[in-house]
């Protein structure tokens, strides 16, 4: 009733008439109180008046009998424990959780009883005298007078660690009960939990645990193990959840992952013929993320895993850009590269979680082991080349995505881009001459691709390429338009304007073009130079294709498909039977090592012979002479004769491309100085080279001694000077 | 009504309310007799004598029952006590926890 009391200030008294004179109101009160508590822990409650009892309390609490009602409560509630606890010492073996358990819950629902029949005392005169309310009480007097009665204390602990044993070890056991009972302790507060029950549980765990690792270790190959370890981890979080204090869980999950995991984490990674490494080897990707998943939970164990890892690509990795056998096939070398990035791709992604820090680990040691070999970006273009060439005919467009996606993923890896970019752009210029390529769509985004990963810059010549191409099939359309009538039956021509600088060129010597051919040529450089003044035409004899009609000795008919060299030669035959080496070179004017490749493939190669030689012989000498083949056959109409010619460069080749490149790189290294002293106006060695190299890194790893002689170069040509006080220093020009 | 769910409060003189047990309720004390997990007698016959209470004191502590719920539940009114009950009323509702 205090929410609408009259404004009024009142005097509280205690009921008028019960002002006590009986002396021995109290004692007796309390009789009445005692004896209902005797009837309470004997079960014998329910003729007890509720009503009187709290009247009575009540009553003794307002005269100022508190005190004796409290230590009253106290003595009587330890003689009625006293006696259970004789009660449960005297529970045979495995009687004893049970009786403990019966004697607990009937001492809460006395307690609840009392605490309610004594609620005026637990309001008023416990909190004012500081008191310990009558729950808490009768849970420290359970504590004290059975917990920790020295018979019980230990059998408890006991009886409990003997029981989780037993379920360890796969017997069942009472989980109610358990549960009862680790509630009891919970219930007494954390400290009992802890000290009693939690502290000796952990500890005879933790031995437990170290002696089974210490067995299974032993005679289990890694696999097995991990799967035993992950078992129990799961055994121990479930007990946790069916009995324990869930803040138990992280306590004992760490136990076993110390004992189970962390003590064994070397020996497990690199256990013989069973360890990571052959793991890896066999995809085993349900133990791999067995092994990520527990190893995740202890300190190092995932870098220990990814630091093996690391070193087993690196090393698998490096046999294999090594492996001489390897280096004869390029497209089968990058085949090799692009499966193994798919087979840790897929690890990863299925066992690892696709964990970043992985995925950072099989970046590096890819970008370690193709840099390894300095033939890599040659390799790649070779097989982009192939792809684009042959391999990817009848494909969908979803796959020749994928296919360049992954290309481009080693691409990244490589840290000569600007090699590559040089080998590529031969590779392009031999396709799109020969009308090689298989998609153009294939070709344009795979372009992209590169310019989006290297910017503008890096591909504007190969896309300079692409227009070549669509300018010249105009201007042929042209040519043909304005001049086809005068040019009858003859040969046709199909010129390719290339723009020089944009193509991969070789000064390379014209050839004397049959009379027929050169006249046609020179109709179109008029035609072309009338149409497009100041410009100039020169003839790349060396990349030209020709399609020839031929009629052999029998009369057999083919359509010969060859280069414009072998052209050349051929045509020489329809005015000669014989002609010796020297005749041809001489008449031809061809490039002696090109001669000698260009007939080796039309005498040399069997079902494509279209001449002969004496003598006969695989090498084409000097002195060599070279007949029609008159008893040439085959079964096809049309006959292509490719040039023999390496796929792979050549060492001479190969040493031109490098230098080549690093011809290049010169002029990007200086710019790259000039950009930065621009910027700085003054900066010491070091820090030139670091800068330098970081703003070049995405094209090629610039090497510091060039970068030395750049400066050096800049300096002569007063773009920067040395400091006068302190010669580290280099100062810009401006 | 069910007779589970009311209660006879009796007072001094021997008077009998029946009431709800939910008002009942609104009085710790008679909570706690009504639900205490031993059988007290009180439980057993839906019954509580309150020897110290003037039939006048619990009729008016009924009526503060059924208000309170009324308050509780939004209704905002007046509860209007007798100057001459409001001691006696007062150490009632202390010794009924209300």
């Amino acid at each position: 009733m205090n929410s609408n009391q009259k404004k009024r200030v009142f005097q509280i008294e205690a009921f008028k008439h019960k002002v006590v004179v009986d002396p021995k109101y109290a004692d007796k009160t309390w009789k009445i109180l005692e004896f209902a508590i005797h009837e309470i822990y004997n079960h014998n409650a329910s003729g007890l008046s509720f009503e009187e009892l709290y009247r009575n309390a009540y009553n003794m609490v307002l005269h100022k009998f508190g005190e004796k009602l409290y230590s009253g409560l106290v003595s009587t509630m330890t003689f009625h424990l006293q006696e259970i606890s004789i009660s449960i010492e005297a529970a045979q073996g495995g009687l004893f959780l049970e009786e403990l358990d019966r004697k607990w819950t009937d001492h809460n629902k006395a307690l609840q009883m009392i605490r309610d029949i004594l609620m005026y005392m637990d309001r008023t005169f416990i909190p004012n005298t500081h008191k310990t309310p009558v729950h808490e009480l009768g849970l420290n007097l359970w504590r004290d007078n059975i917990i920790h009665s020295g018979k019980i204390q230990t059998r408890l602990l006991t009886t409990l660690l003997e029981l989780i044993l037993r379920e360890r070890i796969g017997e069942v056991i009472n989980r109610g009960l358990m549960r009862n009972i680790i509630k009891m302790l919970m219930d007494l507060g954390p400290s009992v939990y802890q000290e009693d029950f939690e502290k000796p549980f952990l500890e005879v765990s933790a031995d437990f645990y170290r002696a089974e690792s210490q067995k299974f270790i032993d005679c289990c190959d890694c696999g097995d193990y991990l799967k035993k370890a992950e078992r129990r981890l799961n055994e121990e979080i479930e007990r946790v959840s069916h009995y324990l204090d869930p803040k138990s869980e992280i306590k004992i999950t760490n136990v076993v992952e110390k004992e189970m995991i962390e003590n064994h984490m070397l020996r497990l990674v690199h256990m013989e013929n069973s360890g990571l490494v052959n793991m890896l080897l066999d995809d085993k990707y349900e133990d791999l993320g067995r092994m990520y998943n527990l190893f995740r939970r202890v300190p190092n164990g995932l870098s220990t895993i990814r630091d093996v890892m690391t070193s087993h690509l690196r090393n698998t990795g490096k046999l294999l850009v090594t492996d001489p056998e390897r280096l004869t096939d390029p497209v089968e070398f990058v085949q090799c590269l692009l499966n193994e990035r798919d087979k840790y791709d897929k690890i990863i992604n299925l066992a690892f979680n696709n964990d970043k820090s992985f995925q950072n680990a099989l970046n590096s040691s890819f970008e370690f082991f193709i840099n390894l070999n300095p033939r890599s970006p040659e390799f790649i273009s070779l097989f982009v080349d192939d792809k684009l060439r042959k391999g990817l005919k009848g494909v969908s467009e979803e796959d020749v995505e994928l296919v360049l996606d992954k290309v481009m993923t080693l691409f990244r890896y490589l840290q000569e881009k600007d090699v590559f970019e040089k080998y590529y752009k031969q590779h392009l210029a031999k396709r799109l001459l020969s009308g090689k390529t298989v998609s153009d769509d294939a070709e344009r985004s795979l372009i992209v691709k590169l310019k989006t990963e290297c910017g503008y810059q890096f591909t504007s010549k190969l896309e300079g390429m692409f227009t070549d191409m669509k300018t010249s099939q105009d201007t042929m359309q042209e040519f043909y338009a304005a001049h086809g009538a005068e040019l009858g039956d003859g040969a046709t021509l199909t010129v390719q304007v290339l723009t020089t600088g944009s193509w991969p060129t070789q000064p390379s010597v014209s050839c004397d073009l049959p009379a027929e051919m050169s006249a046609l040529c020179e109709k179109f450089r008029s035609y072309y130079l009338g149409t497009h003044t100041g410009r100039r035409l020169t003839w790349q004899t060396n990349m030209g294709t020709a399609d020839l009609k031929a009629t052999f000795g029998k009369g057999q008919r083919h359509e010969l498909n060859v280069s414009t060299y072998q052209m050349c030669v051929l045509v020489l035959f329809n005015n000669a039977d014989r002609l010796s080496y020297k005749e041809i070179e001489q008449t031809t004017e061809i490039p002696s090592s090109d001669l000698k490749r260009c007939l080796q493939s039309l005498a040399c190669v069997k079902g494509k012979n279209v001449l002969r030689k004496e003598p006969m012989s695989k090498d084409i000498g000097e002195e060599d002479a070279f007949f029609v083949n008159d008893k040439f056959t085959s079964k096809f109409y049309k006959v292509k004769i490719g040039t023999v010619v390496a796929q792979k460069e050549s060492e001479p080749e190969k040493q031109e491309t490098r230098q080549r490149v690093e011809e290049d790189r010169k002029p990007q290294i200086e710019a790259a100085i000039v950009r930065i002293m621009k910027s700085r106006r003054v900066l010491d060695h070091n820090n030139i080279i670091t800068e330098v190299t970081k703003q070049l890194q995405s094209r090629f790893l610039a090497n510091p001694g060039e970068i030395k002689k750049r400066m050096e170069s800049l300096i002569e040509r007063d773009f920067l000077e040395r400091d006068t006080a302190d010669r580290r220093l280099y100062r810009y020009l401006a | 009504m069910k007779k589970e769910d009311t209660v006879k409060l009796i007072s001094a003189e021997g008077f009998e309310f029946v009431i709800d047990k939910k008002a009942a309720m609104v009085s710790q004390t008679i909570r706690n007799m009504l639900t205490s997990p031993g059988s007290f007698a009180e439980t057993e016959h839906g019954e509580v004598t309150f020897p110290e209470i003037s039939t006048v004191i619990l009729e008016k502590i009924c009526q503060y029952f059924y208000w309170s719920l009324q308050y509780a539940s939004g209704k905002e009114t007046e509860f209007h006590i007798e100057p001459e009950l409001t001691l006696e009323l007062m150490m009632a509702a202390n010794y009924l926890h209300t």
